[in-house]
């Protein structure tokens, strides 16, 4: 095999705007103060950006053309996917391959979203995503009333229940645990701690979700900045190097927001450990799974976070539930997990937050929530697509 | 979309057959007849084989809920009186899944595995939509 984009990109910038509830600003007012940030933090201008990726256009977000025209871009390479969360990482590889295949020099991620102003876009009659002919595409069925992504997630957790006997109860580790990092996050939307009666005095939303085993609708924006690595070296801050990647994977195997083959949708039923086409990540990386001192996923519903577990092989298949428990994916547990406290508790920037909390990281620059001694840190997504980042401290 | 009616199906040429026969009160599934699979959602070819030498034969109409869920929020304006209203996948004797809903019993009774037949005593603006109710 050929692993020759191998750390040849890095993340040299990363920036944010306020995150927030109901913010006055333009997504594209937000997006330019992300730009702006992120310029200054990698000790670039606006003129070295000749590439965007974006994952989340309009109407949530903002598209390629207006970030270009608006902010005075002149770019020669742009990527846009359709509004979806789970292309976060397609648009990361998208930029780190087009700088490695030399189609951009710096490509601009931009994300900048307000949920609170476009919220019937969730599941709501302007969801057009949710009305896809033959399904949506979290598993949604209009028709019967199922027309939220919340809906996908709901039906995956009430059969992993059913078939491992994991529990509502136990399900609150992860919404607990982000909380705890996000209270340590001074950026962080949710402010207060969560308690397991809490969680589960909370009302039900879709069942067995609880309202706080659904992420946060919030407005912000974050910006990351990919360059080559020779690049990288002669910047302001110490590069974290894209060091492997895998990508999304899809097939009647699959669902969104299931790992293989629990049995939703047209899914087999025969649960077993990853097979060495989904651990690609990690061999391009050069590691071991053992190697990653922390683990950052899309968290939009608690569930998910089990499945990220289970489909990289932290634990077993049926086991995540358990795992989770005992402070094991909280900071200075066993592998702690969205350390800024993730889409369920700092804020729903379609997962980049978590990324600018990785970058934070691998440059030793996370405070009070710095993991010890991070080396790699892995992105990785219930719908197994992954990236591994190395720290180049 | 209005915010006012409840969604309906979108028929395509792929799954035309499938509503044409609901409203003859049959479930009829899509095989492949070359390996002999059937298989949901209607698509133009076997995703098994793809092979589009495709064969609508009826189902049993027989099954077991493979998933459910009970939603609690009003998402979407025109359910909102339905609260709390289920939605189940529903693995047919035949193999491929459905996603409806679930009839005749207390939404508290749901579970994974409950056997359940088709009913098709509902439509919406001339539409059948299948529903299940529990085996008898």
């Amino acid at each position: 095999m050929v692993y020759s984009i191998r750390d040849q990109t890095a993340i040299v910038g990363i920036g944010r705007s306020e995150f927030g509830r109901f913010l006055p600003d333009s997504q594209l007012k937000l997006g330019a103060k992300a730009l702006n940030a992120a310029l200054d933090d990698a000790g670039l201008t606006r003129a070295d950006v000749d590439g965007v990726a974006i994952h989340l256009g309009w109407p949530l977000g903002v598209d390629y053309d207006r970030v270009a025209e608006a902010y005075g871009l002149s770019l020669r390479w742009v990527s846009q996917t359709w509004l979806h969360g789970r292309f976060v990482t397609s648009a990361l590889q998208q930029a780190a391959m087009a700088v490695a295949c030399g189609l951009a020099s710096v490509v601009a991620c931009v994300t900048a979203i307000s949920f609170t102003r476009e919220r019937q876009i969730l599941g709501g009659p302007g969801d057009a995503e949710g009305t896809r002919e033959d399904g949506g595409t979290h598993g949604e069925s209009p028709p019967y009333g199922l027309t939220a992504p919340a809906g996908g997630a709901a039906l995956a957790m009430q059969r992993y229940m059913a078939l491992y006997g994991a529990t509502s109860a136990q399900l609150a580790a992860v919404p607990i645990a982000f909380r705890k990092h996000a209270l340590k996050s001074p950026h962080a939307v949710m402010k207060k701690p969560l308690t397991l009666a809490e969680h589960q005095a909370a009302r039900m939303v879709v069942d067995p979700l609880r309202l706080y085993d659904c992420c946060l609708i919030t407005d912000g924006a974050a910006v990351v900045l990919v360059t080559s690595a020779e690049r990288a070296r002669d910047l302001k801050k110490a590069p974290v190097y894209i060091a492997g990647m895998q990508g999304l994977r899809s097939g009647r195997d699959e669902f969104i927001f299931a790992p293989r083959s629990l049995g939703i949708n047209q899914q087999p039923t025969r649960r077993e450990p990853p097979p060495e086409r989904d651990l690609a990540v990690y061999r391009m990386a050069g590691i071991e799974r053992k190697d990653v001192a922390g683990l950052y996923t899309y968290d939009a519903f608690s569930p998910v976070v089990l499945f990220v577990l289970e489909r990289f092989g932290f634990c077993g298949p049926g086991e995540a539930a358990g795992w989770v428990q005992n402070g094991r994916i909280e900071l200075g547990g066993e592998l702690p997990m969205n350390t800024s406290g993730g889409l369920l508790s700092e804020a729903h920037v379609g997962g980049w937050n978590s990324i600018l909390e990785i970058v934070r990281q691998l440059r030793g620059a996370a405070g009070e929530r710095q993991i010890p001694n991070a080396r790699h840190l892995q992105w990785g997504t219930a719908w197994g697509d992954s990236v591994i980042f190395r720290s180049s401290r | 979309m209005s915010e006012h009616t409840k969604p309906l199906p979108r028929i395509t040429p792929d799954n035309q057959p499938f509503w044409d026969a609901l409203r003859e009160r049959k479930l009829v599934l899509p095989y492949c007849a070359a390996c002999g699979k059937p298989h949901l959602p209607p698509g133009p070819v076997c995703p098994f084989c793809f092979t589009d030498r495709l064969e609508w034969r009826p189902a049993s109409g027989r099954g077991t809920v493979s998933t459910w869920t009970v939603v609690y929020k009003a998402w979407f304006p025109a359910f909102a009186a339905d609260i709390p209203y289920n939605v189940v996948q529903v693995e047919l004797e035949e193999g491929p899944r459905l996603t409806a809903k679930l009839v005749g019993l207390p939404n508290d009774r749901l579970k994974v595995g409950l056997p359940v037949m088709i009913d098709f005593d509902e439509a919406r603006e001339g539409i059948p939509l299948p529903r299940f109710r529990p085996a008898t």
